[in-house]
């Protein structure tokens, strides 16, 4: 993948000094609350030629590594080529009984897990584009991801990740990561917050006990940068487990959630997975509002062999997706706040040979948030028909994924075109979404 | 980029001289090398202050050349492992020493303490356990009165610490071979009278080069067994004997779906046909051989895969391999331009054998291997002159990976001081495991600590979920957080532990002098989370 010409893949070390910052300029965070006066009333950009730069909303990025098969989730049910496609794994058209899917319009439904989005398609703050990705055709996860989190299709050079340039526009603004240990769209030369998947994320370990802590911070007291990223990440660290024990104790509101959310787990418990880092990405943001953007993913969507239908081990992923979701619009809700739910591409329209689906390219792009015009599915879609499909297999690529990430950044960040031209280099405006936000 | 990395970043120089970021070189290389200067600076220094060795320019290499060895070659200083290089006469003479040492011992069964000897049984015996245990666990399901009831693991308490000598619920069967495996392997990674050390490192290098993931229910139970007897078995010989040993393993077979990939149209259950599963075929391209710019379409994928029809799990056979005929695309496909013709199903095992074999002899195999070689022992931006050495030995030899290792050992490449390489968790919890577990015998707490370390620095042993197995460099492993975890992980291992002074003389000056000051109950702890413990 990388040869030897290739600069580095991740630029990740300077990333990370720039914690000290950041940890600087905590005492000051109530002076930078910019994003708590933004109001409903608040004028809006108008189309591509409008310049506004007082959006300050928060955005949240769910990546699901592994290509997730997008026709299971929004079904196109209205389509006799899609059953004929998915003779076995096909999720059947809504007839309001157990395992179908859940009637969206005449054209697409639900995945019946994913039933507890409904609500928030209905109140209009959910919305999809069917057929989304990357320009580029490849059928490699790494590749393909790797184009998506640089925000350069065909590019698999070293580069820093969109998210890290989009946070290093504004002197103040982090972003944050929960769960990989060190994800490239993060990385780059802005200060970026990265946590560990799960409960691990809450301990203080070795640096809460203050003789050891003091003892091996003597040891990193140099200039050199492996010193300052330790002094950095012991401050994180503290940071974070002091910020997410006080939350876990002190919010009935949690509390009663979480019973709730036990309850309907049939008793698995406590928040785990991709919920619990959801859970402790927006307890971290909200706590600091110097972190405007943050960052999750989820594996296991490789579904290449028996992935089931209404239920199943997708079914499942589904589920706790859409719990996930749930969550995070509870506390991603003010009038900017954004959070998208994207993949490296789609997968084949046609069931394989064991019940699963191979890799294939465009694929469904979920956003939710206040500014989303929901309720309703954006951009072309042409079915399922085997003269509409991809190299006579895959759902097409009809919009670039960086002009959503365009109308996203432009109508909730304020970001000018040259600033998003600067990020994407060589995307293309795309009017045929200009009433995928409201305006 | 980078041919010749600037002489001021040498590091075991002593050299005080370090500014700005010279002409040429990337502001993040530069940062990193600057980054490792303690360890460097101290070796320097110690080399041209002891007794007797200032003058013997020869001997002031001989310490950082110590440390490169045994961390790199293998996965850290143990007083063992430093006696054994002593006597070898030199830092190199050990590690090209290595070489026929960790061949030799390769093609010998692997030392497996007798409690942790269920992962490495007859194929079969797994595939059948493995079968009751899934009967079994159904069946305790539904006797449950309450559902909600989940079964007990009466040995929960002893697995927990690594003690496997009473433990035999065959409905926890698969749990006991995964952590079997990882106590096996944490302790080969860390004391050499169990493994060669090199043996170790080539262990670890192609299983995840070919990784499956342990995540994977029905992979989980062959994972250790696809460890001792696919990786470790080939990871000194021939590349293409290594490539078609996991090709036919069922740890490889149901962890890319090959186990499943039948001729289009083959009769399934229940009435219903089955087909091409891509999976394999596309990660066999781009992953284990060519490379993803190797120069196959997607027309490529589909073709190999339906070259491979047929191969699927054999759970009574002694390799776990069946070749089912039947279920084989007997028609003329084509790969990468090599044609095969249409012929009798029979002859669709060899077909396979020829395109596996086919697929590593290709000069982008050869280059995409040597590069991740040369990344694995030697920099994160290894020089491309070495990498093309390599890969000219690798195609010279057909393959040859002890051929290719004499290459890259011998080179002045793997020893110059400037080629930094970052310790990876995996790295870091051998090297601690090493230096503080000699003695530990038969007490495996130290290696339950480190396979709950690797958790939380996200490289879980066997656990990485997709096919192109974990990054190794810098750039993923040297992240704020994440370096507090390791000093939590050498608290906790070094408790109660002796200090091991035999560490000293590879610690910077700065380092000794500020542990000296610090409670004695502090010192092993804070020599393991030092600075100059983080490079290898």
């Amino acid at each position: 993948m990388t040869t030897p010409h290739t600069l580095p893949r991740r630029q990740i070390l300077h990333t990370l000094l720039g914690l000290g910052g950041w940890l600087a300029s905590q005492s000051q965070a109530n002076d930078t609350m910019q994003f708590v006066a933004a109001s409903p009333e608040e004028p809006r950009a108008r189309g591509k030629n409008d310049v506004k730069n007082s959006k300050q909303g928060r955005l949240v990025v769910v990546f699901l590594r592994g290509a997730y098969d997008g026709l299971s989730a929004l079904v196109p049910h209205g389509d006799p080529s899609y059953y004929a496609l998915r003779p076995n794994i096909a999720i059947a058209a809504p007839d309001g009984s157990a395992q179908t899917s859940l009637q969206l319009d005449d054209t697409f439904g639900l995945h019946p897990a994913m039933a507890a989005l409904l609500p928030l398609w209905q109140q209009g703050v959910l919305g999809v584009i069917p057929c989304a990705g990357s320009p580029d055709a490849t059928r490699s996860h790494f590749d393909a991801q790797h184009h998506w989190e640089t925000g350069l299709p065909g590019k698999s050079s070293a580069a820093n990740g969109w998210m890290n340039s989009l946070a290093g526009l504004h002197p103040n603004t982090r972003a944050l990561g929960v769960g990989e240990a060190n994800p490239l769209i993060l990385a780059g030369s802005a200060p970026v917050q990265l946590v560990p998947r799960g409960q691990a994320a809450t301990r203080a370990g070795s640096m809460g006990d203050e003789r050891t802590h003091d003892a091996v911070l003597r040891l990193y007291a140099g200039q050199d940068d492996l010193s300052k990223a330790f002094r950095a990440g012991a401050d994180s660290r503290l940071q974070t487990s002091q910020t997410l024990t006080e939350a876990q104790m002190s919010m009935p509101a949690n509390a009663v959630d979480a019973r709730q959310m036990a309850a309907a787990d049939n008793g698995a418990g406590p928040a785990k997975g991709l919920l619990l880092d959801a859970q402790h990405l927006a307890t971290l943001m909200r706590r600091n509002p110097n972190l405007r953007y943050g960052f999750l993913s989820a594996g296991g969507w490789d579904t290449h062999s028996n992935q089931g239908a209404g239920t199943g081990a997708l079914a499942n992923n589904l589920r706790a997706l859409a719990d996930t979701l749930v969550q995070l619009r509870r506390d991603f809700s003010q009038t900017n706040d954004m959070v998208l739910v994207v993949s490296e591409f789609g997968r084949t329209s046609a069931e394989n040979g064991s019940r699963g689906t191979d890799h294939g390219h465009g694929n469904a792009f979920w956003l939710m948030g206040s500014q989303v015009n929901g309720g309703r599915w954006h951009g072309r879609w042409d079915g399922l028909a085997q003269g509409q499909l991809h190299e006579g297999r895959d759902l097409p690529v009809h919009h670039d994924f960086r002009a959503v990430l365009a109308q996203v950044l432009r109508h909730t960040q304020g970001l000018t075109l040259t600033q998003l031209a600067d990020l994407f280099p060589g995307y293309a405006w795309d009017s045929t979404l200009d009433d995928l936000l409201r305006a | 980029m980078l041919a010749k990395p600037s002489p001021d970043l040498s590091a075991f120089t002593a050299s005080p001289t370090r500014s700005a970021p010279p002409p040429g070189l990337s502001r993040r290389h530069w940062l990193w090398s600057a980054a490792s200067v303690p360890l460097a600076g101290g070796l320097g220094a110690l080399a041209f202050s002891r007794p007797g060795q200032a003058q013997n320019s020869d001997s002031g290499t001989q310490w950082p050349h110590l440390w490169r060895a045994v961390s790199r070659v293998g996965y850290g200083a143990s007083p063992a492992l430093l006696a054994a290089v002593k006597q070898a006469g030199s830092p190199r003479d050990w590690a090209l020493q290595q070489i026929d040492l960790a061949r030799t011992a390769s093609q010998k069964p692997p030392l497996i303490a007798p409690d942790l000897a269920d992962f490495n049984a007859p194929l079969p015996d797994i595939f059948a356990a493995t079968k009751r245990e899934r009967e079994l666990r159904k069946q305790l399901k539904a006797d449950a009165t309450d559902p909600a009831t989940r079964v007990k693991n009466p040995a929960a308490a002893l697995e927990r610490r690594m003690d496997f000598s009473q433990i035999k619920a065959p409905e926890f069967y698969t749990r006991r071979l995964t952590l079997q495996t990882a106590a096996w392997r944490l302790g080969s990674c860390s004391q050499p009278a169990i493994e060669n050390p090199l043996l170790a490192r080539m262990t670890e290098f192609w299983f995840n080069h070919l990784n499956v993931f342990i995540g994977k229910g029905a992979v989980r139970p062959f994972v250790g067994h696809y460890l001792v007897n696919v990786i470790r078995a080939h990871a000194l010989g021939k590349f293409e004997d290594l490539l078609l040993a996991s090709a036919r393993h069922p740890a490889m077979l149901l962890y890319l779906d090959q186990a499943q990939s039948v001729a289009d149209g083959s009769p399934g259950a229940q009435g219903r046909s089955r087909g091409l599963n891509e999976n394999y075929a596309r990660e066999l391209m781009e992953l284990h051989t060519l490379g993803v710019n190797g120069g196959y379409s997607q027309t490529d994928v589909r073709e190999l895969a339906r070259v491979l029809t047929g191969w699927t799990i054999g759970p009574m056979q002694p390799d776990g391999f069946r070749f089912a005929p039947r279920l084989h695309d007997n028609g003329g496909k084509h790969v990468l331009g090599h044609s095969f013709p249409a012929s009798a199903q029979a002859a669709g095992e060899q077909e396979g054998i020829d395109a596996i074999r086919m697929l590593a002899r290709q000069p982008a195999t050869a280059q995409r291997i040597c590069l991740r070689l040369a990344q694995f022992f030697v920099a994160d931006q290894p020089p491309p002159g070495l990498v093309k050495r390599l890969r000219q030995s690798f195609l010279d030899s057909q393959g040859d990976i002890s051929a290719v290792l004499r290459v890259l050992l011998a080179s002045s490449d793997f020893w110059a001081a400037d080629n930094k390489l970052f310790k990876t968790p995996m790295d870091y919890a051998c090297s601690a495991l090493a230096a503080t577990q000699e003695a530990a015998g038969a007490d495996r707490r130290g290696l339950v600590l480190a396979a709950d370390y690797l958790n939380n620095a996200g490289q879980p042993l066997h656990g990485w979920q997709t096919p192109d197995g974990y990054v190794f460099d810098a750039a993923t492993w040297l992240a704020p957080e994440a370096l507090t975890r390791r000093s939590d992980f050498a608290f906790a291992l070094t408790r109660r532990q002796s200090t091991p002074e035999f560490l000293q003389p590879f610690l910077s000056e700065a380092t000794r002098r500020s542990i000296a000051h610090e409670a004695p109950a502090l010192h092993a702890g804070l020599m393991l989370a030092s600075p100059d413990f983080m490079y290898k």
